[in-house]
């Protein structure tokens, strides 16, 4: 330890910078997989924290919410589907609302107060029990989705007074409102006077008690014409955008760990090519392979584990910051996960520094001039 | 100069590890330019290919071409307000589209027009459609009939248009009566009374400020609409400006990497060379000679590691489903080569400091 430590108190700056540098990554490496969580959260939290256990989308739809439409023929005939408790309508649709004196995108849920597609997530005030009522994100309070207050639509000038708040039931990362079906069919219908008549977005529905959602899904997809029936986890995980989102995070991943890798490799590397002149001279005065890279080792774990230190510091700090906007939802596992995960990549990484080490040979001190030897 | 030629035709190997970083990093960046480019042209197209300067939505709409509606008396103020050459109507129904013989159900626009759009002809009969051709991957064929909506509305394609998809859904080009019944067909709630479209594309009279006329359109309909350039359209369309920002910092970013790579690469030789860079100082070369060895074998670096990173890419791209939007345009390819190159120089600089401080006389031990 002693020769690891000296050079790191003589080298302060260099230790130092490097440290910076692998705290940054670690905490770019932590920050975008907090984001991609809170980012899917509120992509789908509105589908996943609804209550109904079984979605039925139009066929058309490829499994995209905005894209779906339920003709009325198909309530009956789902509610006849083998294994069926009860099946109500669920609309859904982006409208633009006046909230806190701004035009804002809103995404609009209209459910059936006490039947399945309730928000469950409900942390302030409480449900909507009439037409007008609805409840918002927390996260949008302060644009004017706060309890008490009440947002209008652009179109027609429809009140909506907010009764409760939710949390993680956002959707396509807008602001998102639970209301009564009543009011969703206002809604829409304000936003277009032509409108015929307003459908269903999707159905929710409740299994018989004992009744597997999944199998639920297939049997409502194989007996009902044109329409998709999904439980509840498929629905979040096959939304459009969401698999191509994780593929594009999962991307910037691999580069920032490809980045770690690089910088500590390089730099032990650097460092110990710079040093082979006085490593050689110790291991001809009889230092052991063993203890030089024993100080190698030593001194990676100072700067990785000073970097994951720095690291998740800077991210409980955006943490705090983030507060405002877009809520970040900091998981332990996550957290252990990533630093063992850039350990290993450190360690293999410095694998080439170790290797150059273990490769010295002691009797190059004879024959090296830069070392006094005769050449 | 020739020196450091002469080593990387002598012993390439020696650059072998830098290469392979810089082949994989130009392949990374390749393909995600490749999926931006895809992403922004399919979102789109429909809107590119509009002739018209302005767009007029309705103003609650907040530049949504799906929340908009534009009424017929609205329109005639639009067409009156001087500077206004051309008036089309513009509509979109985003729906699936059930192709003969094909199992999945493929994206479709069906986009209403009057005219005033590139490469497409003026509007069909009605019943029949101009495909875009991103929907040959979904097996659509001219002649064929589609099935749209719930109700599936038949629809024949008569001839195919390029580049006018929107929201990367394959456009179908139809007149407005086609348009509208197909769109009260699979959205009852979205049908809209004839004459009424969801947005007007504008053309303004030659020598006519656009930006002023779009003030005036908005001022003569008392605050209902909202008139914006075309590419305020295309930027206001959903999620294109993040996808477009976040694409972006992550190309930066590896181009970042990139010289980060070469950088740490030639400060290793050039940290190995010392000596052999103290005897040519001492036998009378420069550092700008020696420097400029380096900077030539990184320019020879990083174009050759591009080449045969554009080549895998190429090749990777094949196999590729045509639903993933990627598109190699030869722009992006130039300048990816160019910035590739330009940050393997930028990496061999950090070499420059060590180059300099080489002391001839360490030749003599």
């Amino acid at each position: 330890m002693l020769l690891a430590t000296s050079e790191i108190r003589r080298a302060k700056l260099r230790f130092s910078l490097l440290t910076g540098a692998v705290g940054l990554l670690v905490f770019l490496i932590l920050f975008q997989q907090v984001l991609l969580g809170s980012l899917l959260q509120s992509f789908t939290g509105a589908i996943e924290n609804q209550s109904a256990p079984v979605l039925v989308y139009g066929a058309e739809a490829r499994k995209n919410v905005e894209g779906s439409i339920v003709t009325p023929d198909a309530i009956p005939a789902v509610q006849a589907v083998e294994g069926v408790a009860t099946v109500v309508p669920l609309g859904e649709g982006t409208f633009t609302m006046e909230a806190g004196g701004t035009q804002v995108d809103t995404a609009v849920f209209g459910f059936t107060p006490g039947g399945p597609g309730e928000p469950t997530k409900v942390v302030a005030g409480r449900l909507p029990q009439a037409p007008g009522e609805a409840v918002a994100p927390r996260e949008d309070t302060t644009k004017g989705f706060d309890i008490g207050q009440t947002v209008t639509s652009s179109a027609g000038g429809v009140p909506v007074t907010i009764v409760g708040l939710t949390e993680q039931s956002r959707f396509s990362v807008a602001p998102t409102l639970f209301t009564p079906f009543a009011t969703y069919e206002q809604l829409r219908r304000a936003a277009n006077p032509d409108a015929r008549a307003v459908l269903p977005t999707l159905l929710a529905v409740d299994p018989a008690p004992g009744v597997d959602p999944a199998v639920l899904a297939d049997r409502i997809t194989a007996q009902v014409p044109g329409v998709e029936a999904l439980d509840r986890a498929r629905a979040v995980s096959e939304a459009p955008g969401v698999a191509a989102v994780q593929q594009s995070f999962s991307l910037i991943l691999l580069l920032a760990f490809i980045v770690v890798t690089l910088i500590v490799g390089f730099f032990f590397l650097i460092l110990t090519v710079q040093k082979a002149s006085s490593l050689t001279l110790l291991r001809a005065v009889g230092a052991p392979a063993g203890y030089l890279v024993k100080a190698l080792l030593q001194q990676i774990g100072v700067v990785v584990g000073g970097g994951l230190v720095v690291g998740v510091a800077f991210l409980f700090g955006a943490k705090a910051g983030a507060q405002a906007g877009l809520p970040l939802q900091v998981e332990p596992a996550t957290v252990i996960a990533t630093c063992a995960t850039v350990i290993v990549f450190a360690l293999l990484a410095s694998s080439v520094a170790v290797v150059r080490v273990l490769r010295i040979d002691p009797f190059s001190v004879v024959t090296r001039q830069s070392l006094g030897g005769t050449g | 100069m020739s020196i450091g030629l002469r080593e990387l035709r002598r012993k390439p190997l020696r650059f072998g590890a830098a290469g392979a970083a810089l082949v994989l990093l130009t392949v990374l960046l390749l393909l995600l330019g490749g999926l931006l480019d895809g992403l922004y042209l399919g979102s789109t197209g429909a809107l590119r290919a509009q002739q018209a300067d302005l767009i007029t939505y309705s103003a609650d709409a907040k530049k949504s071409l799906i929340r908009s509606r534009i009424d017929e008396a609205e329109r005639r103020q639009v067409e009156a307000v001087p500077g206004v050459e051309q008036v089309d109507g513009l509509g979109v129904a985003l729906l699936g589209a059930n192709v003969p013989g094909q199992s999945d159900v493929a994206s479709a626009a069906v986009i209403g027009y009057q005219g005033g759009v590139r490469g497409v002809p003026d509007p069909p009969a009605p019943g029949r459609a101009y495909a875009d051709r991103r929907l040959e991957a979904a097996g659509v064929e001219v002649g064929q009939t589609l099935l749209l909506g719930p109700q599936r509305e038949p629809l024949e394609v008569v001839g195919w248009v390029d580049d006018t998809s929107y929201l990367l859904q394959g456009g179908l080009w139809v007149e407005p009566g086609t348009w509208r019944s197909i769109l009260a067909s699979a959205r009852p709630d979205a049908t809209l009374a004839d004459g009424t479209f969801q947005a007007l594309a504008v053309t303004t009279a030659p020598g006519a400020d656009p930006a002023q006329v779009a003030a005036a359109i908005d001022g003569a309909t008392g605050g209902a609409t909202t008139t914006v350039t075309r590419d305020d359209a295309i930027a206001a369309l959903p999620g294109l400006r993040e996808q477009s920002s976040t694409f972006t910092s992550i190309i930066a970013v590896t181009l970042l990497v990139a010289g980060l790579v070469v950088a740490l690469f030639f400060a290793l030789l050039t940290l190995e060379r010392t000596g052999l860079y103290g005897v040519f100082k001492a036998i009378g070369a420069s550092t700008g000679q020696i420097f400029s060895g380096v900077v030539a074998q990184a320019v020879v670096l990083g174009a050759l590691s591009f080449l045969f990173g554009a080549g895998a890419a190429w090749l990777l791209s094949l196999p590729i489903p045509a639903a993933v939007p990627l598109q190699l345009e030869p722009n992006r390819v130039v300048v990816t080569g160019v910035a590739l190159v330009a940050m393997a120089v930028a990496g061999s600089v950090f070499s420059l400091r060590r180059v300099v401080k080489i002391d001839p006389a360490s030749a003599i031990g």
